[in-house]
């Protein structure tokens, strides 16, 4: 026989997928659907992923706060310049911050306190220093917020300004100067940003406390022998290191994962009840087809590559399919529905946009338990087939 | 091409306490360009010495030989070869691809020797011609009669030019005139020097001129 590809075959076995229309249609749309589904997962938790890591590693490298009883409690703004005093700081910067709970919505915000002439511990917050000019602050307090608090805000008919209650019951009336960009960080979008001079007063929180310290150190490497120098000089601190934070944000982001691991098992059990549904046998009519081929002069071989064709042109199909369905549903549609199971750190739900990766490993991945296994689906029953007596198939 | 049938017996093992002796120590020798008509009734194992002829299933004792080449104890891949090389068989529920075209079904034995377009076309288009199937190249086999359907078999049975035609109860599905058309079929390829072997207890098929021998049989015996 000649070696060159057997077009003919080729044809019968195209032929035969478009003589079982409804099969195929079927098997066409269960396989892209979990390949679709798998894909998704894996691209929604590395895009995910990703956007922690980045996130993390925007965050401040040491975080002290004071303890008392167990209990976290504002700090003296003074320690500042003790710990700015250790070898290896690079700068120190008290922070002002809490969470308002906004009743009417049944949300919490994160208000951050920012001091223009001060350095800002992190790069949104300088961006929004420079955007919006806080030094143009003189009677009437403001404040910038995310995405999310404009719409909570909104949906109240605060669209100027919001009217904070202070702990004494008397009200603090803040106008809204802007908003950030819904794309900035998955954090941003539950954040209010004003003056500290604001939000100590919103908060009650004297001149000469802080709620944190963060403090930058010049060589990343003596991130933790610096933290230990803190915990000596102020023993009745907290201190918590971006290691720290990670391990904290990584434990969120595997228990969301788990929920689509969950999910992955399904997707991944459902596919391996069709391969063994499959594999368990052939139909009276596709035991009769190979019985006839087989009478007729195909050769076992003949038989599986012509089924190899077949299975091979489904599955391939279907996983292209899916995988293109997948990258127009991550990355042009954000994933609708599956995301949610993610996004939201806080009540608010984040309106970040899950950043294009294009994971080779995944595909390679989801093909080779898909593809594969259900050319191999396939095969088996067939070879079964036909290796029997054509005459006892056709009989 | 001469076929040698020796002290063969098949015997179907249905389970292990049921057995079936469709043959039973059956020997029989056909010439090159014979044509030989089995007779009996059904069941009386006629179909089986088609099958072991054809290879379609081997025998439990005996040997079949074809052209001095033993072919019982071929291996499958071999045997398949063999059938596709020198057999041509009509089934008598002609054992079409119903849902394939005339032509598809047609070109089904060529597929394996990967032909070129143009030696297919000629061998399809010739075939189709001499068997009058033509003008339904492109109908699906489901929605032809009784009589095209056969047509169509005896068409893919000769389409690789077998030395030796096969056919199992060919007129069991067809009324007297169709019956009669199958047997000039049967003659014209007689004229090919084809050696050709009938299974039938169609009473059309006895005493015709150009049929060289009448085999009767009978619980799976040469009676």
């Amino acid at each position: 026989m000649s070696s060159k590809i057997n077009i003919y075959l080729i044809k019968y076995a195209i032929n035969s997928i478009l003589r079982q229309k409804y099969k195929t249609f079927f098997i066409v749309t269960i396989f892209t659907f979990l390949v679709f589904l798998l894909t998704s997962i894996f691209f929604i938790t590395n895009s995910i992923r990703y956007e922690l890591d980045s996130t993390v590693d925007a965050l401040p490298q040491i975080i002290v706060q004071k303890i008392k009883a167990g209990r976290h409690y504002d700090i003296d703004v003074d320690k500042v310049d003790e710990i700015l005093e250790l070898s290896g700081v690079s700068d120190a910067v008290a922070r002002v911050w809490g969470y308002y709970y906004f009743e009417n919505a049944g949300v919490n915000f994160s208000v951050v306190g920012i001091d223009k002439y001060e350095n800002q511990y992190k790069n949104s917050l300088q961006s929004i220093v420079n955007k919006f000019d806080f030094e143009e602050s003189s009677d009437e307090p403001f404040m910038v917020v995310g995405q999310g608090v404009k719409e909570v805000m909104n949906s109240s008919y605060f669209k100027e300004y919001f009217n904070f209650i202070k702990p004494d019951g008397t009200l603090k009336k803040v106008n809204i100067r802007g908003v950030f960009d819904s794309d900035t960080q998955l954090e941003s979008n539950d954040m209010i940003v004003m003056s500290n001079e604001t939000i100590r007063e919103i908060f009650d929180i004297d001149e000469t406390k802080a709620t944190d310290i963060v403090v930058k150190v010049a060589n990343p490497q003596e991130v933790s022998m610096v933290a230990s120098k803190i915990k000596l000089m102020l023993p009745d601190s907290r201190i918590i290191t971006t290691q720290d934070l990670k391990i904290s944000y990584q434990n969120i982001f595997d228990y969301k994962s788990g929920v689509f691991l969950a999910l992955f098992i399904v997707s991944l059990f459902t596919f391996f009840i069709i391969i063994y549904d499959k594999s368990s046998g052939l139909s009276s009519e596709e035991k009769r087809e190979i019985g006839i081929l087989k009478a007729i002069g195909w050769r076992v071989d003949d038989v599986l590559k012509e089924k190899f064709y077949e299975s091979f042109i489904i599955s391939f199909f279907s996983y292209m399919l899916g995988s293109t369905l997948t990258f127009a549903y991550v990355y042009i549609f954000q994933a609708p529905v599956l995301r949610e199971i993610f996004v939201g750190y806080s009540q608010l739900k984040t309106t970040f946009e899950l950043p294009f990766i294009f994971d080779l490993q995944t595909l390679f991945l989801v093909f080779f338990i898909s593809v594969p296994v259900y050319v191999a689906a396939t095969i088996i029953p067939s070879w079964k087939v036909a290796t029997l007596e054509a005459d006892e198939v056709i009989r | 091409m001469m076929i040698e049938l020796k002290n063969l017996t098949k015997i179907y093992e249905l389970n292990t306490n049921d057995k079936v002796i469709a043959l039973k120590d059956i020997s029989l020798s056909i010439n090159e360009g014979e044509i030989v008509v089995l007779k009996g009734s059904s069941g009386s194992g006629k179909s089986t010495i088609l099958s072991l002829i054809a290879a379609l299933s081997k025998p439990t004792s005996g040997e079949v030989i074809v052209d001095a080449k033993q072919i019982s104890k071929l291996p499958d891949s071999f045997a398949s070869v063999y059938r596709r090389d020198n057999i041509g068989f009509v089934f008598q529920k002609y054992n079409l691809l119903t849902n394939l075209s005339v032509e598809d079904n047609i070109l089904l034995p060529l597929i394996p020797l990967n032909p070129s377009q143009l030696e297919v076309d000629a061998k399809i288009d010739e075939v189709m011609k001499k068997f009058e199937i033509i003008h339904k190249k492109d109908t699906l086999v489901r929605n032809l009669s009784g009589g095209e359907q056969q047509r169509v078999a005896i068409a893919r049975a000769n389409v690789n030019d077998p030395k030796i035609i096969i056919a199992d109860e060919p007129t069991a599905n067809l009324d007297e005139k169709l019956s009669l058309n199958f047997i000039e079929i049967l003659r014209e390829l007689k004229s090919l020097n084809k050696t050709i072997i009938i299974a039938t207890h169609d009473p059309l098929f006895f005493g015709l001129d150009f049929i060289d021998r009448e085999i009767q049989i009978d619980n799976g015996k040469i009676a």
